[in-house]
């Protein structure tokens, strides 16, 4: 029997993870102790078998394999993008021929862009969440018949994917 | 009325914006120099190739997708461990079946030293039931330091734990892996 309370200093000391000074009373105990002489020779040879089998080499096929499912992961990846994103660009635009098609009575919807001077009492903001539209019928307003252009600011689900209609102030 | 599109760089400059500019070749070349690095640690925190392929994959695609931060670091190495060791980890808990020492099935040899006269196929057999007989925790400590070399301190640093925490891991795992070997050749003491 190997003495319980050397057994993980031992077997540090198998795998060289002992300081110098620890590694000599280790070394004093075994060579007084044949139980924990016999633990530090098993330790050492079953290290040494488990290392042996490890640096084995390996088929260069496996190797192979994953290099090829990482290189046509990536190679097809553009092309996964982009049609993403000309699902993302075609929900827009369907969203922005609904909005066209909508009654214009109820269609009242503006953000002011800092390149476009908009009308001040039509400009307002789009609410979020993404394309929840806000559409409530309002009485007409003299200033709606200002003739500055309009811009309209659709946000979608996808964050690439951002609509800007420029439109007069009768939604035409 | 005048419509405009706008989409966002990042759509457009990933992956395939580099590899259209040849990065892939050079990424190839990086797969090769960590390959064995990363399936073969995985292999021993599994125990099955296929597993550890999956994960290899992932660690690479993993890899592209962080390349210049981990350039920036200049340490490929011990991204890569702690990258493979984290994915086997979420793997490994659900699919690694543990293998208690006492289950082991023992080797009937007449050689007079049973080790001696193994096989390539029955050493890598030992090594992954030995393997399989640690808990998690005790088999990522012994694989990065007993068998892919790290320093106590290194493995420290991926498994993101204490030295202390992991020398004792280690030794428990060298007494566990000792116990393992020596029932299958039947040299219990």
């Amino acid at each position: 029997m190997n003495c319980v309370e050397w057994e993980e200093r031992i077997a540090l000391y198998a795998g060289g993870d002992l300081v110098p000074a620890e590694a000599q009373a280790v070394e004093r105990h075994v060579s007084e102790c044949a139980g924990c002489q016999v633990l530090l020779n098993g330790l050492r040879e079953s290290l040494a078998l488990v290392r042996d089998a490890h640096v084995e080499p390996m088929e260069a096929a496996h190797f192979a394999a994953v290099r090829a499912r990482v290189l046509a992961e990536l190679e097809s990846a553009p092309a996964r993008r982009w049609r993403f994103a000309w699902i993302g660009a075609m929900a827009a635009a369907a969203a922005v021929l609904l909005m066209a098609l909508w009654p214009r009575s109820e269609l009242r919807l503006a953000m002011p862009m800092p390149q476009v001077q908009a009308a001040p009492a039509v400009a307002r903001t789009v609410p979020t969440p993404h394309r929840k539209v806000v559409a409530k019928p309002r009485p007409p307003q003299p200033v709606e018949e200002a003739a500055e252009p309009m811009v309209v600011k659709l946000l979608t689900d996808d964050p690439n994917v951002v609509i800007y209609w420029i439109t007069d102030t009768k939604g035409e | 009325m005048a419509l405009a599109f706008v989409t966002m760089a990042q759509a457009v400059d990933g992956p395939g914006a580099r590899a259209r500019t040849g990065g892939l070749a050079a990424f190839e070349s990086v797969m090769r120099q960590h390959e064995r690095l990363v399936l073969i640690t995985a292999l021993r925190l599994l125990g099955n190739m296929e597993d550890a392929k999956d994960v290899s994959q992932e660690v690479f695609l993993r890899l592209y997708r962080n390349l210049e931060k981990v350039e920036a670091a200049n340490n490929y190495q011990a991204w890569l461990y702690r990258v493979t060791v984290n994915l086997c980890h979420d793997v490994g808990r659900k699919r690694r079946p543990s293998v208690a020492v006492e289950d082991v099935p023992e080797l009937v040899s007449g050689a007079a030293d049973p080790q001696q006269s193994l096989t390539g196929a029955e050493r890598q057999r030992v090594l992954e039931m030995s393997l399989g007989a640690l808990s998690a925790k005790e088999r990522e400590a012994l694989v990065l330091r007993d068998l892919e070399g790290l320093t106590t301190e290194e493995v420290a640093r991926v498994l993101g734990s204490s030295e202390a925490t992991v020398r004792s891991q280690i030794s428990k795992a060298r007494v566990k892996m000792r116990d393992f070997v020596e029932r299958y050749f039947r040299r219990r003491i």
